[in-house]
């Protein structure tokens, strides 16, 4: 017994060994959370080959390619920390990228953050832990880095998006907005700065209306939304969870639009869908199915071919995608994978990617972006448009 | 005299006999103990972590079912009450880990005797779906229990466990210290089971009328049990809590709860290896099998009913029955060998 607590030290950090870096990520490549799960392998995935077929990373003098290391977390906590620990101290990756679950990734950072493994999370969640404090030199998420926008400037442009969207389809300024949001982390954590921000545009919010996160049936919620008559019904999450909600709510008539977080016009268009009323809808970040962004069509097209499915929120692999390339510079600007070393590289760069042209991080390690919202009028003609966010936080 | 001589010997027996039924755990604990001494792989010690961890809850669920009788299928709930009392404790009280334990085994067991006093005034199937019922009670007020519970995100565990002034977080260590804890769980319920509270239990199981005829408050040792099962679950809460070093509602809901029961099933309920067994099958067949969720619920169903038809009471019983037959018959057959040569 005395042996194994002596050989329980922490083992030596993430070291360059040979010509190969790990890069490791934890998904939800089975269960619940596949959707959006299976989309971050595949982001890192297709930027991991881009950079090893340009020849890989200059570091120091030396050549580098890079390996990505994935597990399947199984939408499972346990297994996601288990994943986590062997990605860490077995398989010794450099960076981590994942999960896209917020619990998870949080559980995560106690590992990768003590081990001072670069660790990247698409969860914009995160802002509770990305303090001041904890990611300063020395701070408990020192090496932590969400690549989402800040949860108000999302929101902000989210709302931004679709009001302005839906007003010409409308023929009128909406009034009038229900949120009916899954009650879970996620769905808690956003939509109070959607309501906000919602607000902020001067719409009427007269309730938010949560749903359990397995729902199905959703005529009890639609009933009580259309009850306050207005004029447009918020899903705000999930995607999967909306596309079933639709259906039903224009069956029901429970407004005069509707408005579909994180549903791909793509997959809009694949299914068939129909309304005989606008239906908004946004990407996380910039859409595949259509989209105002020019970065869109090469990167969904390499995505593609790259054997990813067309799914709901296939966007979230930009997430990932862009913040590789990203970390590659990083390691290159810094020349060193000394992690504190690239924490200051990282923080000192702007990064040119396919969702924005100055991608950088501010002072608490999160970064700032636009957010593509479409909308599709009856007819089925779909419009979309990059919205920026507001710069401060509304109140 | 003699009559004295006798009693102390059967005595003498009936220990030596139930010391019998705890070797083999301990055998077994020993052994596993000794894994990380061929530098097993993290993910390998972090999965054996959590299945230990399981471990110690399906102890106190074996003492509700296997004894008793009664099925629980909200027990992952007691576990959060658990994990969230020791994340409370450390949060708002700087209380760390060896105080947490007694405090959230004690929360725990209030919390199983608040449950337990009107749910076991039913009982069978509509006691099931009353522990059922609380699990989702549990997880509607942990998600929506604000900044105090965290709400849906839930709470951060910022303490590591020490002892003597070290650190336990690193896995070999803390795989060491949940060994630890199956090994006092499982000589706990080995204690309950060879007690005459125990027996108590057992007459209630076998038959309740029966029992209460006999003079035995039924009622009041089934709330017992329910209330020494929760200490259970309270411990592996905590232990929980500091391993993962973030819990929120959803790790306690139904689906954690289904799975404990199918756990203690599996393994089976009565006898002690049982629930070592079950907690490592289940944790570990979707690993050893690479499946995913889906079919690994298959599979979980698939065992589920084959064990109900043909291993009632589960597969380490199933296992020690075969065993008894292959040494009956190998008995049998030089005796029949004999028969054979006398008739020739």
């Amino acid at each position: 017994m005395a042996l194994c607590l002596g050989a329980s030290g922490l083992p030596a950090l993430a070291q360059d060994a040979g010509n190969t870096i790990k890069i490791g990520v934890v998904a939800a490549e089975s269960g619940a959370f596949v959707s959006a799960g299976h989309t971050l392998p595949a982001g890192v995935g297709l930027a991991v080959k881009q950079i090893n077929d340009a020849g890989g990373i200059n570091v120091g003098g030396k050549n580098y390619k890079l390996e990505m290391v994935k597990r399947d977390d199984r939408t499972d906590i346990a297994t996601a920390i288990a994943a986590t620990q062997e990605l860490v101290r077995d398989e010794r990756v450099a960076a981590i990228f994942g999960s896209e679950s917020h619990d998870f990734t949080l559980a995560m950072a106690k590992i990768t953050q003590p081990a001072k493994v670069m660790h990247f999370a698409g969860n914009s969640t995160l802002g509770k832990v990305l303090t001041p404090e904890a990611v300063k030199g020395g701070g408990e998420n020192h090496y932590l880095f969400q690549s989402e926008p800040q949860e108000f400037q999302r929101s902000g442009s989210t709302a931004r998006g679709v009001l302005s969207l839906l007003e010409p389809l409308l023929g009128a300024k909406p009034k009038k907005s229900v949120v009916i949001a899954g009650n879970d982390a996620t769905g808690q954590f956003l939509s109070s700065f959607y309501i906000t921000a919602l607000k902020a545009e001067g719409q009427d919010v007269p309730d938010i209306i949560f749903y359990p996160p397995e729902t199905t049936d959703f005529s009890p919620f639609l009933t009580k939304a259309k009850s306050y008559d207005p004029d447009i019904i918020h899903f705000w999450y999930n995607g999967d969870s909306t596309l079933t909600a639709l259906p039903q709510a224009l069956e029901l008539g429970a407004a005069k639009s509707y408005f579909m977080f994180g549903v791909d016009p793509g997959i809009w268009k694949e299914r068939g869908l129909t309304a005989d009323v606008p239906v908004a809808m946004s990407c996380v970040p910039i859409c595949w199915g259509a989209s105002s962004n020019p970065g869109s069509k090469p990167y969904f097209d390499a995505y593609f071919a790259a054997g990813a499915p067309h799914g709901v929120t296939s966007s979230v692999s930009l997430l990932y995608h862009d913040y590789v390339h990203f970390l590659a510079k990083a390691w290159e600007k810094a020349g060193s994978f000394d992690p504190d070393k690239t924490v200051d590289a990282l923080m000192s760069m702007k990064y040119s990617g396919v969702v924005s042209d100055t991608l950088a991080f501010n002072e608490t390690h999160q970064v700032t972006h636009a957010t593509e919202v479409c909308a599709a009028a009856p007819g089925g003609d779909i419009t979309c448009s990059m919205q920026q966010p507001p710069e401060k936080a509304p109140q | 005299m003699e009559v004295y001589e006798h009693d102390r010997s059967n005595t003498m027996i009936k220990s030596v006999s139930s010391l019998r039924s705890l070797a083999p755990v301990l055998i077994v604990l020993l052994l596993l103990a000794l894994v990380p001494l061929f530098s097993p792989s993290n993910r390998f010690l972090s999965l054996a972590i959590s299945a230990g961890i399981n471990i110690i809850a399906l102890y106190g669920l074996s003492v509700l079912f296997g004894q008793t009788g009664i099925l629980s299928m909200g027990h992952a709930a007691l576990v959060g009450v658990g994990a969230y009392t020791a994340a409370l404790l450390a949060r708002d009280f700087d209380i760390g880990f060896w105080v947490s334990i007694p405090v959230a085994g004690i929360m725990a067991a209030i919390v199983a005797a608040i449950i337990g006093i009107p749910s076991l005034r039913v009982s069978g199937h509509h006691f099931v779906i009353m522990t059922f019922a609380f699990g989702q009670l549990l997880t509607i007020i942990l998600t929506n229990g604000g900044d105090f519970t965290g709400a849906a995100s839930g709470l951060d565990m910022g303490k590591p466990v020490t002892m003597f002034g070290a650190d336990l977080d690193a896995l070999p260590r803390f795989y060491l210290l949940v060994v630890a804890f199956v090994t006092v769980s499982a000589v706990a319920s080995w204690a309950i089971i060879h007690s005459s509270y125990g027996r108590t239990l057992r007459a209630i199981r076998e038959n309740e009328k029966l029992a209460a005829a006999l003079g035995i408050d039924v009622g009041r040792h089934k709330i017992g049990a329910f209330i020494v099962s929760g200490v259970f679950a309270g411990v592996s809460g905590v232990l929980l809590a500091y391993f993962l070093r973030h819990i929120s509602p959803g790790q306690f809901a139904s689906f954690p709860s289904i799975y404990l029961a199918l756990m203690v099933m599996i393994g089976g309920a009565r006898l002690l290896l049982g629930p070592l067994a079950g907690g490592i099958l289940v944790s570990f067949l979707p690993e050893v099998l690479n499946l995913d969720p889906v079919q690994s619920r298959i599979l979980y169903g698939a065992c589920l009913i084959a064990v109900i038809l043909f291993l009632p009471n589960g597969v380490i019983a199933g296992i020690a029955d075969g065993w008894t037959w292959l040494v009956r018959m190998s008995k049998r057959r030089p005796a029949a060998g004999n028969v054979s040569e006398v008739g020739r």
